[in-house]
């Protein structure tokens, strides 16, 4: 109600919703990560080019588009990890619905008593816990251990006696899914000098994604947290754990909530402004011509008339609106009605206005063809009517057709009275007389003119005819 | 006296001939009305047709060469109707239509015992289609109707 109140259809409405929402989960889904950033540029590039086109800027319009494409496969590339850890790592559900927080069921517990206890025993650990972008194109793969945590574990695989204790350990969700893990080294010269390879490690892995990394120092047991560009020394087990939390999305403060929820709020206001913005720029853009022909319906209001002819079954619309809802005007979607409420039997004229054809939003009719429109309308009535052969051509000189057998005989014809009152015969089509030689049957189909009448029995359209001819006599009688 | 008895007299056979001629009118009027019946009855009886035949010509009253189907070369297209028994003097009309067009009205007169008669249409070039001719009597109704066509 309210969309057709707006003067938009609920197609628009749709179109506008749906758009929005995908928008909507393309912000959360790649949030916090450089894709939202290209994709953004690229939605200014759109925008960039539809005003350059709108200017009349046609090379910078064409360079635009070339770009976007350029851009569109760049992104692709580039971004490959981390769209394949969006659409990897998730189910259906958090992939269409669910806000992500990747780190929500990781045993934060579990991992601070670890973590304290390889550093009370100074065992050298490093744990990294991703989080929403791709590590693969930044880090060796290890080797896949797909565990679930535990305290043991984690102190089994940093145990010095054990083959992969050197490398990462990366840990999603409650398992420990790689082992071993090589990681870039950063090579920042600003770094502490208590920093070893491990620490270095981190800060380059820190550098280059999201994940949170714990190092354990082998040399001092110390603890400390890398996350994005901050180092965090840890010297109380209630901070790593507090920032555990924060980083698996589960700190639940209220305000933390509010926060959250506001900008989700913002995002999905801006996602909406954008699509209608876009909407709108579609729909009121450069005005494009199109034809279309487009049947006639013809609204009775006395149910015994009936329409028996028209000079034309369609009409010829030149409709003009921008490009995009010129291109997704179907046939289904305009139509033309033309009332017989103040018409009487017989010959009429109707004039075929504006108001008599109906154009989704957006769509304006700029000429109609033909304008006017005869329509023959009648109380049908039925009539037995006889059939008479319509013979052409030239018969033999030397023949003489002597009798015709039509069957059947008779047809029922319904039409208006105007026209059935005054007709007593129906013709056949043409039939060629051209190379009869002998008797014979033929089957012709029956012309019904006028155009107003047509047979009840729709099958019945065609007649049998057994003719006679004889050699003429050569004395002439 | 004499006068009043040969006014008794006179008046006396005036009433004898008035009621003779009262009972001769009873007697005679009946069959008059007999007969008055039977020649009504016989102006009612249509013509009886006998033969209707669209043809090439009519020679010694009779069709040439019945057809549906005439060249237009021929030039003229004859219907021949033939009544028996025709029970007194009446008309009949002969309705040529070209499609389903009125062309021409042909009256004909038939006389009894028996009649043969005929109409004809010359022939144009524009008259090629198909034709028919209704044969209808004096009060209008269809009696038959003949079809053929005017080819080239």
């Amino acid at each position: 109600m309210m969309a057709q109140f707006f003067g938009i259809g609920w197609q628009n409405v749709l179109d506008i919703a749906l758009n929005t929402y995908i928008l909507f989960r393309l912000y959360v889904l790649f949030r916090g990560t450089n894709v939202l950033r290209v994709l953004l540029a690229m939605g200014a590039l759109l925008v960039f080019r539809q005003v350059a086109f709108a200017m009349g800027l046609i090379i910078t319009s064409w360079v635009m588009q070339g770009v976007i494409a350029v851009a569109a496969l760049v992104i692709i590339v580039v971004f490959r990890n981390e769209i394949s850890s969006v659409l990897k790592t998730r189910d259906l559900k958090s992939f269409f619905w669910g806000i992500p927080r990747q780190q929500l069921k990781t045993p934060v517990g579990i991992i601070v008593e670890s973590v304290y206890e390889l550093a009370r025993k100074k065992i050298g650990a490093l744990i990294v816990l991703p989080l929403s972008k791709g590590m693969e194109s930044v880090v060796q793969e290890g080797i896949p251990w797909q565990g679930k945590l535990s305290k043991e574990m984690l102190i089994s695989i940093f145990w010095p006696d054990n083959p992969v204790h050197d490398g990462a350990v990366v840990i999603q969700g409650n398992r420990v899914t790689d082992v071993g893990v090589i990681l870039p080294l950063s090579k920042r010269t600003d770094l502490p000098s208590r920093f070893g390879t491990r620490h270095r490690a981190a800060v380059g892995l820190a550098e280059q994604t999201d994940a949170l990394i714990i190092v354990v120092s082998e040399e001092r047991g110390t603890i400390t947290l890398f996350r994005n560009r901050q180092i965090y020394d840890i010297n109380d087990s209630r901070v790593l754990e507090k920032l555990l939390i924060q980083h698996a999305g589960g700190d639940t403060s209220t305000g933390d909530i509010k926060k959250w929820t506001r900008d989700l709020a913002i995002a999905a206001t801006v996602c909406l402004v954008c699509v209608t913005g876009l909407w709108i720029s579609f729909s009121r853009g450069v005005e494009t011509l199109a034809t279309h022909d487009v049947p006639i319906e013809f609204v009775k209001s006395d149910q015994n008339m009936e329409v028996f002819s028209s000079s034309a079954s369609s009409v010829r619309l030149l409709v003009s609106g921008s490009r995009p809802l010129i291109r997704a005007l179907g046939p289904d979607r305009i139509n033309v009605k033309l009332n017989l409420a103040n018409t009487t039997a017989g010959e009429t004229s109707l004039s075929v206005g504006r108001n008599a054809v109906s154009l989704p939003p957006g769509i304006s009719v700029k000429s109609i063809e033909p304008s006017m429109i005869d329509v023959f309308l009648g109380v049908p009535l039925k009539k037995e009517i006889p059939v008479q052969a319509f013979w052409v051509g030239r018969l033999s000189p030397d023949l003489i057709m002597t009798q015709v057998a039509i069957t059947p005989k008779r047809i029922i014809v319904v039409g208006p009275s105007q026209v059935l009152e005054d007709m007593n015969t129906l013709f056949t089509e043409p039939i060629s007389l051209d190379g009869i030689a002998e008797s014979g049957k033929i089957t012709a189909g029956i012309a019904f003119a006028p155009s107003t009448i047509r047979p009840e029995d729709q099958k019945k359209s065609e007649v049998q005819l057994e003719y006679t001819v004889r050699k003429r006599d050569k004395t002439g009688s | 006296m004499d006068k009043i008895l040969k006014m008794k007299i006179s008046n006396g056979i005036c009433g004898v001939f008035l009621v003779c001629l009262v009972v001769a009118a009873a007697c005679v009027l009946p069959g008059w009305a007999q007969d008055t019946a039977v020649e009504i009855e016989s102006v009612s009886k249509p013509p009886v047709l006998v033969q209707a035949e669209m043809c090439e010509s009519i020679e010694q009253f009779k069709p040439v060469n019945p057809a549906v189907v005439f060249s237009i070369s021929l030039e003229r297209v004859y219907c021949f109707t033939s009544f028996d028994p025709v029970f007194e003097e009446t008309v009949i009309f002969h309705r040529w239509f070209r499609k389903d067009r009125l062309i021409s009205n042909g009256r004909l007169v038939l006389n009894p015992p028996k009649w043969a008669s005929f109409s004809s249409m010359q022939l144009r070039p524009a008259d090629k289609g198909p034709w028919r001719v209704e044969i209808v009597d004096s009060r209008d109704n269809l009696i038959k109707t003949l079809r053929f066509s005017i080819s080239d």
